[in-house]
This record gives structure tokens, C-alpha cells and sequence, in this order.
């Protein structure tokens, strides 16, 4: 059984159809790409999927369960987390911060227990503590973990969003365009990331990304969208062939010329 | 280092109520009315920053959540004598007409019913984002004003309650500010109060990142309630009478005026802010009195208003942060502080 299925999930905004009953099937400890122009509606896909949008039509199943409709914090907590196409750190906090509040869901203690520090709570504030660490030692951020998140490098950035996400203990990670504005070093320091996270933390990945270089490496599937209708899916091979995506990526067809 | 700073902390206190211990004795009653003020001005500043300045939630409904409290410590402490002269239109419900509790569960009652209404009305407001939150606990003050004005046998209406006994001294003020201090500080530094800043920072991360928007702003929006209905208790037992007209949006804006001054997510700038405002607007008092210029006399009244709302648009538009933004106290700077200068005793090692 796949571990997150869609099923034609569909997503209009007004008369806009941004995704066209979109299909998915993500096996466990796969990676899978969506690529597509820009505004394809690959971003779209993501937000039906998290629970930040409802789809107009469709059904979306996480181990078999149907997880349609959702709150976005409910879908963290049964284990898909996600990063931002626009990086969205929690700015004023500092990096340590950031990673505990992902924490946050697993808290069981009241805010009374908290409030008034009983045992139970100051027993799961040192070990959510002491795991942050850990994870950020791991993720190489572990020097940076009193500096304000903000003031961190662009590249420290997208780690940290990716460590926090990993924080709130995922079966499935969604990266959305992790590699963008980055440069070719950068990059490829991120794909090594992607495939040592991957078997560290036993995860499924699916990331929307720009950079051939990354997806063709990493992929097991790859989905392309092109206003919002899934023109192919395959192996990076089949994709690269792929006349339909060539068409899409370069705007005309070579027999129109 | 962390012992230090707990005793350091407990010999504040003890200086703060060998203080009281003198003031209580030797201030005028004007003096120690001012520093009451002070005191329950900084409950009901740190109260609306938490939902405000650490939440983040636009709201402005502080005024209802003290009248809430105000009549319920009121109602709960008034002799039955004294209700009995109130209630002459028409008489008190049961069974407040026939109970008379202490200062201390009375104010806890205060606290409760405040964070109940806040529990209702943030069931629809809190679902609203920024400005239409703001609209919607707005409305909520002022609505709470109107059913107040109106429900005679129990809040005697727009007549208000009078002989409210004056339980309110500098014990309880500033008793009750620590306790508020403590707990506050306690809550925005733990798991919740992270959950509170990220939810400020950036809603859409924080619910992805599996925080619960609606149940993490109602429980800032109940705490914040339930030291503003408390703070209200005080006030109305400090000053002896309350009507509905004491708490217009006026009492909201002046709250705010502290919180924005001292800076939205510091409890040492509201602290400072509570307190430099509450004596300014004493001070500054003769503003709103005919004042003689030999040429003239002038009378404006409404000037002092107008200064601190000047005051309010100069911070907001020239400096944000306020005093402290969100900069804390701590004795490991105050101690950095001194270190560094030579002049202090001991300063350099
Ligand atoms: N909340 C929204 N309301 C209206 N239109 C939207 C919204 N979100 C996305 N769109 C539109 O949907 C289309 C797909 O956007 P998006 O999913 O962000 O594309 P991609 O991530 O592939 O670049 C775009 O035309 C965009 O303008
Ligand atoms: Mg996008």
C-alpha cells in the first residue's frame, strides 16, 4: 500500500483551475519530484496536500487513512511536514527556538503544568531540549543555535527550515523548491543533504524543484505539471525524453519551427 | 549562576516590600493611590501584551474583561447593606443579594468570569485574522457596556454600584502584580509561550509546524482575560464605585498606550511603561485645569489626552520597538553592566 495517495485532487481559485485532478502515490522511503513551470500549480498540490487548502474535488489518503480537509496542524501531527517555497522561519526567534516549537506538538503536559513547572513538564522540556540539540548538532547548525534565525546566511536558512520540519518527527518530508537562489555549490551540498536525511531520519520525500541538477540525481519518480495538468510522470530517463516536458520547459515545440 | 540570580530576585522582593511596609505607613493617601494605580496598571499591561505583544492578536476588548471582573469582585464583596441601598430600582437577583465573599476568592471569581466571556467570545473572534479581530473585540467592549447598562438587578445599570469595600492596598497591587509577573513570565518562556510567539512570528509556519491556531489563541486570549478581570477587581475595590461609562474604549486605549511604549514583547518594558504612564498622566494632570498664561487664561480640556496620543503616533511611527521591544531585564547584564564600568567597587577583576 502507498503511504500518501491523491485522487484527482482538484483546486480551483474563482474561474482558475490551478490543479486538474492531480494523482499521486508516494512509496515509502522513495523520493519524488514535481516539476512544472512556473505557476503550474505545483505550490497548489502542496497546500491541498498539508491541509492549507481543502481541494474543490478529490480525496487524499495518508496510510490509508482519508486525511481530506484536514487542519494543517492535524496533518503535521499523523507525520507530513513541509518547508516553504519563501522561506518561512519564525524570524525574531533564535534558532534553537525554532526547533523546539516544532516540538511543540508532542507536548502532552497542560499549560497549567507548564505554567507552574511541574514534573511531568519540566521532564518533557529537558528532553525536548536535549533532542534539539541533538538534531541541530546533526544537521550542522549546532554552533548557531542561540543566533537569531533571521541573521543566518541564506543557505543556514533553507537547513534550518528543513531541520525544523524534520523536528516535528515526519514520515514524510515535502520540500518546496529548497534549492531555489541557490548557487551551484550550494546545491549540490543540499542534494547530499537530501539523500543523508533521507536514510537518517527513514524518510519519504517529495519536493517540488527547479534544478534539473538536483531532481534528475535524486529522484525515484518524477510528476511534471503544466497548468495544472499532469502532462507526464516517470523516471527521471523517461522524463528527460519526454517530448510533452521539453515542449513545456521550452515554450515551443521544435516542429512548429 | 542561576542561584545567584534566584537570590538576587527574592532580595528585590524583600526591598520591594520593606518599600510597601513604608509606604503604606508614611505615603499620603494621594501617594499610595498613585502607586496602587501603578501597580494594577501593570497587571492589566502585561495581561493585554501577552494576547497582543506575545500572541500577536489584535485585540481591544481589554476594557469588557475588566468590567467583567470589576462587577464580579464587587458584586461578590458589598455588604448586604450596601446592596441594598444600590439596588433601589430594582432588587438584586439571587443569590447575590444574600452572599458576602472575601476579597481574595472574589478577585479569583473576577478573574474566571473574564476568562469565561473571553472563552465565548473567542469561540467566533479568534477564528478572525488581525484587523477584523480588532473590529470584532471592539464591538465585544462595548456591547458588554451596553448588556451592563442594562441588566439593573444585577450591575444596578447606568446608576453603577457605590460602597464597594476598600480591600484594594499596596499589599494586594503589588502582591498581585508579582504573582502576575511570575506566572506570565513563567507561561511566555515555556513550550505554550513559544507556540504563542511562533503563532505572532508566522501563523501559516506555526500551523504547519502542528500548533493548534484556534485552541493556542484561546489560551492566551483566556489567560490574558483572566488577569484583566482580576486587574479590574482591584481597580474597582481601589476606587469604591464603578459604572458602566468607566470602561469606554478610552480604558482599552490607555492600556495600550503602555504596551506600545514600553515595547509589544517585553514584560520589563510594560512594567516600566505601566508605571511612567500612570504617574505622567497624574503629573500632567494640570494640562486639563485652566491654565494662566498673564496674557490669558486658557482652558483645553482634553489636552492631556492629546499629548500621550501624540506621544502614541510619534512611537509608532519613529520607533517602533517602543523602550524595550522585546528586550528583557536580566541580573547577568545588569551585573555585565557594572563590570565593565571601573568607577563601581569591585567592578573590575
Ligand atoms: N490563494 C490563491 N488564490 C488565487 N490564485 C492562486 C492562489 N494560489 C495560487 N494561485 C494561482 O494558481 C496558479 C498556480 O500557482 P502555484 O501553485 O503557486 O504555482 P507553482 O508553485 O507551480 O509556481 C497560479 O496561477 C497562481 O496565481
Ligand atoms: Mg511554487
Amino acid at each position: 500500500m502507498s503511504l500518501l495517495k491523491a485522487d484527482q485532487i482538484t483546486m480551483q481559485f474563482g474561474g482558475l483551475t490551478a490543479v486538474n485532478n492531480f494523482n499521486l502515490e508516494l512509496n515509502k522511503n522513495e523520493i519524488v519530484a514535481l516539476i512544472g513551470p512556473n505557476g503550474a500549480g505545483k505550490t497548489t498540490a502542496f497546500n491541498m496536500i498539508t491541509g492549507v487548502y481543502n481541494p474543490t474535488k478529490g480525496k487524499i489518503y495518508f496510510e490509508g487513512k482519508d486525511i481530506t480537509g484536514l487542519r494543517p496542524d492535524q496533518i503535521t501531527s499523523l507525520g507530513i511536514a513541509r518547508t516553504f517555497q519563501n522561506i518561512r522561519l519564525f524570524k525574531e526567534l533564535s534558532v534553537l527556538e525554532n526547533v523546539l516549537i516544532a516540538n511543540h506538538l508532542n507536548v502532552k503536559s497542560n499549560v497549567f503544568e507548564a505554567i507552574f513547572k511541574l514534573p511531568r513538564y519540566m521532564k518533557e522540556e529537558k528532553s525536548m531540549i536535549s533532542k534539539s540539540i541533538e538534531l541541530l548538532d546533526k544537521v550542522g547548525l549546532g554552533d548557531l543555535k542561540y543566533e537569531k534565525s533571521s541573521s543566518l546566511p541564506y543557505g543556514k536558512q533553507r537547513r534550518l527550515e528543513i531541520a525544523r520540519a524534520l523536528a516535528t518527527n515526519p514520515k514524510i518530508l515535502l520540500l518546496d523548491e529548497p534549492a531555489a537562489g541557490m548557487n551551484p555549490k550550494e546545491t549540490e551540498d543540499l542534494t547530499s543533504f537530501i539523500k543523508e536525511i533521507k536514510e537518517q531520519f527513514d524518510l519519504t520525500i517529495f519536493m517540488i524543484e527547479h534544478h534539473m541538477q538536483v531532481v534528475m540525481g535524486i529522484s525515484n519518480v518524477i510528476y511534471v505539471l503544466d497548468y495544472g495538468i499532469t502532462i507526464a510522470q516517470g523516471s527521471p530517463y523517461d522524463i528527460q525524453n519526454n517530448q510533452k516536458v521539453i515542449e513545456a520547459y521550452l515554450g515551443v515545440s521544435e516542429n512548429d519551427a | 549562576m542561576k542561584k545567584r540570580n534566584l537570590i538576587l530576585t527574592i532580595i528585590s522582593i524583600i526591598v520591594l516590600a520593606i518599600f510597601i511596609f513604608y509606604a503604606d505607613s508614611n505615603f499620603d493617601a494621594y501617594q499610595v493611590r498613585i502607586l496602587n494605580l501603578c501597580a494594577i496598571y501593570t497587571i492589566l499591561g502585561l495581561s493585554m501584551n501577552l494576547i497582543n505583544g506575545f500572541t500577536g492578536l489584535f485585540s481591544l476588548g481589554h476594557a469588557g474583561f475588566m468590567a467583567v471582573g470589576a462587577y464580579t469582585t464587587a458584586l461578590l464583596t458589598m455588604s448586604l447593606a450596601a446592596k441594598e441601598q444600590n439596588f433601589f430600582m430594582q432588587p438584586l437577583v439571587a443569590p447575590l443579594n444574600s452572599i458576602v465573599w472575601p476579597f481574595l476568592p472574589s478577585l479569583l471569581a473576577g478573574g474566571l468570569m473574564a476568562a469565561f466571556v473571553a472563552y465565548l467570545i473567542g469561540a467566533p473572534a479568534l477564528r478572525l485574522k488581525g484587523d477584523y479581530l480588532a473590529i470584532a473585540t471592539l464591538g465585544f467592549g462595548e456591547i458588554i457596556r451596553v448588556i451592563f447598562t442594562n441588566t439593573q438587578n444585577i450591575t444596578n445599570g447606568a446608576l453603577g454600584l457605590k460602597g464597594i469595600p476598600s480591600s484594594t492596598n499596596l499589599w494586594w497591587s503589588f502582591g498581585i502584580a508579582i504573582v502576575t509577573i511570575i506566572v506570565l513570565l513563567s507561561l511566555i518562556n515555556s513550550s505554550y509561550g513559544r507556540a504563542f510567539k511562533a503563532i505572532r512570528e508566522d501563523e501559516i509556519a506555526a500551523e504547519s509546524m502542528g500548533i493548534n491556531l484556534f485552541k493556542h489563541k484561546s489560551i492566551s486570549f483566556m489567560i490574558g482575560a483572566f488577569f484583566a478581570g482580576v486587574g479590574g477587581g482591584l481597580l474597582g475595590s481601589l476606587l469604591g464605585t464603578i459604572d458602566p461609562l468607566m470602561f469606554r474604549f478610552l480604558l482599552t486605549f490607555n492600556i495600550l498606550l503602555i504596551i506600545v511604549l514600553g515595547g509589544m514583547s517585553s514584560v520589563t518594558g510594560t512594567i516600566i511603561s505601566a508605571f511612567v504612564i500612570t504617574i505622567a498622566q497624574e503629573v500632567l494632570r494640570f494640562l486639563d485645569e485652566p491654565m494662566n498664561f498673564g496674557f490669558a487664561v486658557v482652558q483645553i480640556t482634553g489636552l492631556r489626552m492629546v499629548i500621550f496620543s501624540a506621544l502614541l503616533m510619534v512611537v509608532v511611527l519613529f520607533y517602533r520597538n517602543g523602550l524595550m521591544g522585546s528586550r528583557e531585564f536580566s541580573w547577568d547584564k545588569l551585573i555585565k553592566l557594572f563590570k565593565r564600568n571601573p568607577l563601581v567597587k569591585g567592578g573590575t577583576k
